[in-house]
């Protein structure tokens, strides 16, 4: 990843809680490149979820600037809305409208927020729901379907918007095992394609394929970051030596 | 037993068919379903704006604070009036409320089937406020994230993915309480109107005769009850069947 344009670009991002007792996010400052695949790690309770909702002001941030595409999104006056039309989120839990049909999922938000036409919406989600397989569940509702089959649609939905950067909080943390594969293979396959992308998760494998760059994060803090050769196979922090003994 | 059938075939032609006092029943029906009626959507209005205040305030609590400014007074000037309304209406009775409406805050207002339909609307109000703001918070806040991070504004959110999962699971409950305000409304007699229980009383005052028109008046209110009741079933079974 050299001289390439930064999509995100965090400065001394803070998130505390009740006063300052609980220090959620304690100074971090990070970047994201354009087509750069950014896998963050690290210990639960460590800020790597509230970082990454921080991204999109799912979080709020206490203080600290969010630059993305070069505007601070963390200041005020700053319709969030906007930006966050061009940041696909992936949550734990899917969060599909369960009220909706599978389609209708996916072109609520191009149709009422991107003025596409229903035709065209439904001609871009039928394409994505053609390439995840699930073409046939169009017309389904998000109850019929099972966990692995709920995320691909959260992720094809998020990609409806067509955006810049998509962000993943531990896609695959709900899932039963035997479903943890079909959601990787796609994001891994999204990843091949250049889309940037920051992904919160717990597997390590992944993490070793995918990534271009990990991050480590404990108590806050950007503890260490690298390539992945660099994490799994000469880590230098004793936090981040900890943990990998733990999880690999 | 022949004797007390003509003894009740009497009690009857007396109590209804006599002077045409049956239409006083089908009159007081009439008032009785009207005031409800309109009662029930003036709940609505008032219920959906007091929850949608009530709602926002406590979700956004946080935002508002740190923002501060005109904004959050504002925002919280609004929240106290709702939560002051909700207190009153819920901690005094009907009857008081209905009493106070017509000879104080409307005593120059005639109309008295108009004053009730205002009563029992603004007292019905809180309880549907409430019913939807249940109904809101019971929403997972994995369903506004998602709209929120698709790019949808607060009240989008609100509107295309929030309410309507509101609506589907608070219906039968709604349906309820109107059938609760439906029998609520038989107090409507206390300011002079003719509603079905007062048409009862009144036979009974005319004839003497207490038995007839006072089971006839449970009768009606059972049979319309038990009409709803089916309805509201019929109903959440439709809305159960959707989501499969």
């Amino acid at each position: 990843m050299n001289a390439n344009q930064t999509v995100i670009t965090t400065v001394d991002l803070k998130k505390y809680y009740r006063g300052d007792k609980i220090k959620a996010l304690d100074g971090v400052n990070a970047t994201v490149n354009k087509g750069e695949v950014v896998v963050i790690i690290g210990p639960s309770g460590s800020g790597k979820s509230t970082f990454l909702r921080s991204l999109n002001l799912l979080e709020l941030p206490t203080s600290g600037s969010i630059f993305f595409n070069g505007t601070d999104i963390a200041a005020k006056n700053v319709n969030i809305n906007i930006h966050r039309q061009k940041m696909g989120m992936v949550f734990q839990h899917f969060n599909l409208f369960p009220h909706m049909t599978i389609l209708r999922n996916m072109t609520v938000a191009p149709t009422k927020l991107l003025g596409k036409s229903k035709e065209d919406a439904e001609a871009k989600a039928m394409e994505l729901l053609t390439r995840v397989g699930l073409a046939d569940r169009a017309d389904a509702y998000p109850s019929q379907l099972s966990g692995g089959q709920k995320q691909r649609i959260a992720i094809v939905r998020a990609l409806c918007m067509e955006p810049e950067v998509m962000l993943f909080d531990e896609p695959t943390s709900a899932l039963d095992p035997e479903m943890v594969g079909e959601v990787l293979d796609l994001i891994k396959q999204l990843a091949h394609e250049g889309m940037t992308m920051v992904v919160v998760t717990h597997e390590m494998g992944f993490a070793k394929e995918v990534a271009d760059r990990v991050i480590f994060m404990d108590e806050g803090k950007i503890v260490e970051q690298g390539t992945p050769d660099e994490i799994f196979n000469a880590p230098q922090n004793p936090r981040l030596k900890d943990f990998l003994s733990k999880v690999l | 037993m022949a004797e007390w059938f003509a003894k009740l075939k009497a009690d009857f032609i007396l109590n209804f068919i006599d002077g045409d006092r049956w239409k006083w029943l089908v009159e007081g029906l009439g008032n009785t379903l009207l005031i409800t009626l309109f009662a029930t959507i003036i709940g609505i209005v008032i219920g959906v704006v007091i929850a949608a205040v009530r709602s926002t305030y406590d979700k956004n609590y946080e935002n508002l604070r740190k923002q501060g400014g005109i904004k959050f007074i504002f925002s919280w000037i609004l929240n106290f009036i709702c939560n002051i309304y909700l207190t009153v209406i819920r901690g005094t009775p009907v009857v008081v409320q209905l009493l106070i409406i017509y000879f104080v805050i409307l005593a120059s207002v005639r109309n008295s089937v108009l004053v009730a339909v205002l009563a029992f609307g603004i007292n019905s109000g809180a309880y549907v406020a409430e019913i939807f703001r249940g109904g809101i918070l019971s929403i997972d806040n994995g369903q506004f994230e998602a709209g929120r991070s698709l790019g949808f504004n607060y009240f989008q959110t609100m509107i295309y993915i929030i309410i309507p999962q509101v609506i589907k699971n608070t219906l039968p409950t709604l349906c309820n309480e109107f059938i609760v305000l439906l029998k609520e409304t038989s107090v409507a007699g206390y300011v002079g109107i003719m509603d079905l229980t007062k048409a009862g009383d009144l036979i009974r005052g005319r004839t003497f005769s207490a038995f007839m028109p006072l089971i006839a008046v449970a009768l009606i209110y059972l049979v319309v009850v038990v009409i709803l009741t089916q309805l509201v079933k019929i109903l959440e079974r439709r809305l159960r069947r959707s989501e499969r």
